[in-house]
């Protein structure tokens, strides 16, 4: 049995803040009367993380899920509930805790901007007390597995997004931290970058077997790194489970995509049981398809049709993800009808 | 050992910090004091052309100038740090980073500011040449003029705790620029930078002196002068007063984290 390195009982944080009319009258009038608004931004969250996973943290903006990272490092104070964070309670900030630990944000640089990275990284070698052996071993490895090591030496306001966002990594990851949590690591990156900050990530892992939790907006960030998911809608855990159930949560069709090489006529009673979506051609269909029924309907479409292309969808959880997104009611009604621990594949 | 590599390296990154816009840094720094000093000199100069006037409070005209070149030393040695960032930092969760590192944030400010004093000294130093062979100002003693620097640098610490201080006061308050700036014009009257203290009444100086603000400006320039005949017990409310701002800050520092939001993360 691995241990347990997050454990979240009952975490509540609540945010105060007041209401503010524009304008200079507004600003007087705030400064005698202010109506002040408490939101939680997480609520009752319970959360057991074993050593060595990596977590992904998915929901959408404003969900809670940046509010969750920092209460893990300790940046922001829990409201209510117990958190523990290798046994450490991160808003004590004790230093043991604070080398073991490491946060890399996409939106927030933890560089120096004037100096060159090589120099934020000798500071943090002293920070974090790494022997010069073990630092120059890890700068070696690491600037070589990202492919910076002629750009060790460049001011970081000269390098572009994709490689300052390597050079953060490895200003995280100098001091070999136990749990990493990352922030988007991929956000606003090109393809090439992205699946490269993926792929180190992966290695990374797999070599140091440290716990990642990660968030991203990317569900092919999502996909390639992580096996279980947690959800987070409104401060609220509302799903905590496996990736393929995951994929499931809203049924087990497969959607499937043909292209005709000419227009079909789509009031046909075969594409209304699958619920079809068509193009505006009318040469693309979209179809909603039974595990069990897959080979012999795709048989027949494809016997019958003049199919040129047909594909199964590459990422489902992208699809469910969006769904639950437009409609975060299906979440509850879900968690109404299965239970929550139905949903929860973890409680 | 390991926790002074860390203080000295972070030091030397803050000296590349302060360095790396070397013209704006000149302009910030020097500017200001400069273009005061010469509004001052003016105006020193022409009420003492007045044939009447030889001496104001004990002051000749020659120990007047003096006073001013060396409130301006004193103000680039002894109040040059300005905590302005610090504020900005909290309100725009740029801490963030220093509550992860293994190296408090209190610890990371504290050694940029010390980086901040050998780069002023070495300004303070080369201003000094500058102004004794322009003939402006007379030089004291070696001893003197160390004795001076020491305490600049001591009263630059009690300056240090109490811009923290202002500093810290952005968990709460959105803009606190308009603290610093009162806290400016209270200091440059109060502490003797626009014009010696003999020239306020005496009961108001008694007054005075059990506040802070003469030892900021006012001694050192004495010091300097060598004329402080008190510097022990000038130094010994130096120090109450850096143990009563470093307990203040202590405090609000723990108050105000519960406060902080980590905005814009």
């Amino acid at each position: 049995m691995k241990k347990t390195v997050i454990y979240s009982q009952k975490l509540e944080k609540k945010f105060t803040s007041y209401k503010k009319e524009p304008g200079l009258l507004g600003s007087l009038k705030s400064l005698f009367v202010r109506n002040y608004i408490t939101k939680k931004a997480v609520k009752d969250f319970n959360l057991d993380i074993k050593q060595g996973e990596i977590i992904g943290l998915l929901g959408p903006n404003g969900a809670g899920k940046t509010t969750l990272m920092k209460m893990f490092t300790g940046i922001v104070v829990p409201s209510e509930g117990t958190l523990k964070i290798l046994g450490y309670t991160p808003s004590e900030r004790d230093r043991l805790f604070r080398k073991k630990i490491a946060l890399v944000m996409g939106q927030k640089s933890q560089l120096w901007w004037d100096i060159p990275a090589m120099d934020s990284f000798l500071l943090l070698q002293r920070f974090y007390e790494i022997e010069e052996s073990q630092f120059q071993k890890r700068i070696k490895t690491m600037s070589e597995l990202l492919d910076v090591d002629d750009l060790l030496h460049i001011h970081v306001r000269k390098l572009s997004l994709g490689e300052r966002m390597k050079m953060e990594l490895m200003a995280s990851l100098i001091h070999s931290p136990e749990i990493i949590f990352l922030d988007e690591p991929t956000i606003g990156l090109d393809l090439i970058s992205q699946e490269n900050i993926r792929n180190f990530i992966k290695e990374y892992h797999q070599k140091n077997k440290c716990t990642i939790i990660v968030t991203s907006h990317y569900m092919a960030d999502v996909q390639a790194l992580c096996e279980r998911l947690v959800l987070i809608f409104d401060g609220e855990k509302t799903f905590d489970g496996p990736l393929s159930k995951f994929e499931t949560i809203l049924g087990k069709e497969k959607n499937v995509t043909f292209n005709f090489s000419s227009p079909q006529d789509p009031t046909l009673d075969l594409w209304s049981s699958f619920e079809a979506q068509w193009d505006s051609h009318k040469i693309q269909v979209d179809l909603r398809i039974p595990e069990d029924k897959l080979r012999s309907v795709a048989l027949n479409i494809i016997k019958d049709f003049p199919v040129t292309e047909f594909n199964t969808e590459k990422m489902p959880i992208e699809r469910v993800m969006k769904t639950l997104m437009k409609n975060p009611q299906i979440v509850k009604q879900l968690n109404g009808n299965n239970g929550p621990h139905e949903l929860n594949g973890r409680n | 050992m390991g926790h002074a590599l860390k203080w000295w390296q972070t030091i030397k990154i803050s000296w590349s910090n302060h360095t790396a816009y070397r013209m704006n840094f000149f302009l910030q720094v020097i500017g200001p004091a400069l273009v005061f000093f010469f509004v001052k000199y003016n105006l020193w100069s022409s009420i003492y052309s007045d044939e009447s006037v030889e001496i104001i409070k004990g002051y000749t005209l020659s120990q007047m100038i003096d006073y001013h070149v060396w409130a301006m030393i004193v103000g680039l040695l002894a109040k040059g740090h300005s905590a302005l960032n610090l504020s900005e930092d909290i309100r725009l969760g740029r801490i963030s980073n220093f509550l992860i590192y293994p190296f408090n944030f209190w610890e990371f400010h504290t050694a940029s500011f010390l980086s901040f004093q050998i780069l002023q000294t070495i300004i303070v130093s080369i201003s000094i040449c500058i102004f004794w062979s322009l003939g402006i100002l007379s030089i004291p003693s070696a001893s003197i003029l160390m004795s001076g620097f020491l305490y600049c640098l001591f009263v630059s610490c009690f300056w240090y705790t109490l811009q923290y201080l202002t500093g810290l006061v952005g968990f709460w308050l959105e803009e606190t620029w308009i603290l610093r700036v009162i806290l400016e014009i209270l200091t440059a009257f109060l502490s003797g930078a626009i014009i010696p203290l003999e020239l306020y009444p005496k009961w108001f100086v008694s007054i005075l002196e059990w506040t802070p603000f003469p030892y900021l400006t006012y001694f050192p320039i004495k010091t300097f002068m060598g004329q402080n005949s008190e510097l022990i017990a000038s130094y010994s409310v130096v120090t109450i007063w850096i143990i009563i701002f470093c307990f203040i800050n202590h405090i609000i520092w723990k108050r105000g984290i519960k406060l902080y939001t980590g905005a814009g993360m």
